[in-house]
């Protein structure tokens, strides 16, 4: 699914001075796995995300998405990838303020040559355990909630990779580790999905876990994939 | 993205932000309302001056062809044109020239004495073809009118005008009763509907008609005319046809430019379009208010679709990352500030054509409903939406969705 080699990224100060993020970095994910990258804030796991979410471009190195090499795509094509082949959870969910969980879950439909298939959404809203509150606006739903609509939204193309980006982080524990379960399910129907966290209880869900430090791959390794429930209530 | 989606997108934002939308529909309204007033208003008016002046000289889809040049003005009469416009000439035009309905030959003299029995009256005296007087809104008040007949029979039949028989007839019917013009024996076949004034302020009702041919031979014994008139298929565009009798009249009168015509052509078509385009200095000053405050409307509109933008920053983050390209983004904004224009201009429409028909019918003018007009308006209010959202629509297309997501 994702092949990362000798990526780097390197920021410029506005007088010129080279600041750099990424160095080096070099991984693979397979089709199928559920991959977190972890980190500390300043390690460098936004620039990675923002790269792997076709959001921004390496510096240097060579990022293959499902084998097509998009390092060197400009914005618009990188807009097409992001239509189809990624969806995207963020920590503030960003849902549009004033509109209902449907239309927010409709968003994406609008980008791609397809209609908007207006019952695949509600079918999405129940996937997530929605289904009642499809017509409600996103202001009168609970934060757990709301970060399932993001997560419905980000399925409405069927994209292949799921990247969340500290999906957890504006949640209790309880409704973190519901939306964590939630993420593990995806991955289960053969979903490939990509965590960026902070935070180890969040990252025990993972099979896998990539530690990055100060713009470098520091670990590669399993995990078993079963957070202790301690680990679940921080 | 697709046509439609984006005008539900903007449906979709003026909805939820409807205070906005009226804000920002409220400028244009006014303007536009204002200008489909004023040319409403105005409309009215150029028709209403059109049909006094049709009313007065009895028509303007015509061009009069009389002789002299252009230097040589005022009423033509026999005794004071150039002797160079003949019968000839009206045939040439009538067969050579494409896009007239009728041509009519004119003969006219004033100041003529015209006697019955013991009472003199002096008329003006006008030989024509038997078409003149419907072309010029003559119409039959008793009697009979002039016809092709009498002019190919040289008939000595006259039309008087009311006046002379006032003048002439104070206490009889004038019908087939003789009268003199010089020492020629004419009678009378029918008498005119009266008409007023004409534009000189003299009267149109002291005149006698005569068939063309009968005053050329049996009366005045000239074979020149004092005007051919065409009358055209088109009367809203006499310049082909101009061209065409001007081309015709050289080539029979050896005219080479540039060398000078003998000839000038007159519409009273354009005398009236002189008349009713006048705009007087307060529709001006009206129009150019009018403009401004569409103008401010637009800066209006601007101003608040750059706040929109600051304000929407996270929105435009999502959609980019969900797919939407940087021209996706600019349609959006750029669709949303043209469609809140196009609602503001229609209303404003709507009011400046009702307050428009409001104050003509107050003022006993027929109203005049333009649909070029409602057209301008409308393409007006769509292009200053176009012009006035480019920038807000521009500084949202080019938001880095990185950024723009961590706000």
């Amino acid at each position: 699914m994702i092949e990362v080699k000798a990526i780097q990224k390197i920021y410029r100060r506005g007088d010129g001075t080279p600041v750099p993020a990424l160095t080096d970095v070099s991984f693979s994910i397979a089709d199928g796995e559920f991959v977190t990258i972890r980190g500390k804030s300043g390690s460098g796991k936004s620039s990675l995300m923002n790269i792997l979410g076709c959001l921004d471009t390496p510096t240097a190195g060579s990022y293959l998405l499902a084998g097509e090499d998009v390092s060197g795509y400009d914005d618009q094509q990188r807009s097409h990838l992001r239509s189809r082949r990624v969806g995207f959870v963020f920590q503030s969910f960003n849902l549009l303020p004033r509109t209902t969980a449907l239309e927010n879950v409709e968003v994406p439909a609008l980008y791609i040559e397809e209609p908007v298939d207006r019952d695949r959404a509600r079918q999405l809203l129940q996937r997530v355990g929605l289904g009642e509150r499809a017509d409600h606006y996103v202001t009168e739903l609970s934060g757990g909630e709301q970060q399932r609509v993001a997560i419905a939204r980000a399925l409405m193309n069927d994209p292949p990779l799921l990247l969340a980006d500290e999906p957890t982080g504006n949640l209790d524990s309880a409704a973190g580790g519901s939306i964590m379960e939630l993420l593990k399910e995806l991955n289960r129907d053969g979903r490939t999905i990509v965590v960026v966290t902070h935070d180890e209880a969040t990252a025990s869900y993972a099979d896998r876990e990539l530690l990055i430090q100060d713009g470098r791959i520091a670990s590669d390794r399993k995990r078993s994939g079963q957070p202790a429930r301690e680990a679940t209530a921080r | 993205m697709k046509p439609t989606a984006v005008l539900l997108l903007a449906g979709r934002s003026m909805a939820r932000n409807p205070l906005r939308a009226l804000l920002m529909m409220l400028g244009i309204t006014i303007g536009i309302a204002s200008l489909t007033a004023l040319s409403t208003v105005g409309e009215s008016t150029r028709r209403e001056t059109m049909q006094q002046f049709k009313n007065m000289v009895g028509t303007y889809d015509i061009i009069n062809i009389e002789p002299g040049t252009s230097a040589t003005r005022g009423m033509p009469s026999l005794t004071t044109v150039p002797p160079t416009l003949k019968f000839e000439d009206a045939t040439a035009i009538a067969d050579q020239v494409d896009g007239i309905t009728t041509v009519a030959e004119v003969q006219n003299a004033f100041d003529l004495d015209v006697k019955y029995r013991d009472k003199t009256t002096a008329v003006a005296l006008y030989g024509i073809s038997a078409n003149w007087l419907e072309m010029h809104s003559y119409f039959i008040h008793s009697g009979n009118v002039l016809t092709d007949e009498d002019t190919s029979s040289l008939a000595r039949v006259a039309v008087i005008g009311p006046d002379v028989q006032t003048a002439l007839f104070p206490n009889e019917d004038p019908l087939g009763k003789q009268i003199r013009i010089g020492n020629v024996p004419f009678q009378v076949k029918g008498v005119l509907v009266t008409r007023g004034a004409g534009p000189g302020g003299s009267s149109l009702d002291s005149i006698v008609f005569i068939p063309v041919t009968t005053a050329s031979k049996r009366l005045f014994n000239r074979d020149y005319l004092t005007t051919i008139t065409v009358q055209l298929d088109d009367p809203l565009n006499p310049g082909p046809v101009a061209d065409a009798v001007t081309a015709v009249l050289r080539e029979r009168h050896g005219i080479v430019p540039p060398g000078e015509d003998d000839f000038t052509l007159s519409s009273p078509l354009a005398a009236a379009q002189q008349i009713a385009d006048v705009d007087s200095t307060l529709t001006r000053v009206l129009t150019g208010v009018s403009v401004i405050a569409t103008i401010i409307g637009g800066t209006v509109i601007m101003s608040l679709m750059l706040i929109a933008v600051s304000e929407r920053q996270r929105e435009i983050g999502v959609r980019r990352a969900v797919g939407a390209t940087r021209r996706d983004i600019l349609w959006q904004f750029l669709v949303e500030a043209a469609t809140v224009s196009l609602l503001g201009g229609l209303v404003g429409t709507a009011l400046g054509v009702a307050g428009g028909i409001f104050i003509t019918l107050r003022q006993d003018m027929p109203p005049a409903l333009l649909w070029t007009t409602i057209g301008w308006a409308v393409a007006l209010s769509i292009g200053v939406g176009l012009v006035f959202g480019l920038q807000p629509a521009w500084k949202a297309a080019k938001t880095d969705p990185i950024d723009a997501l961590r706000s």
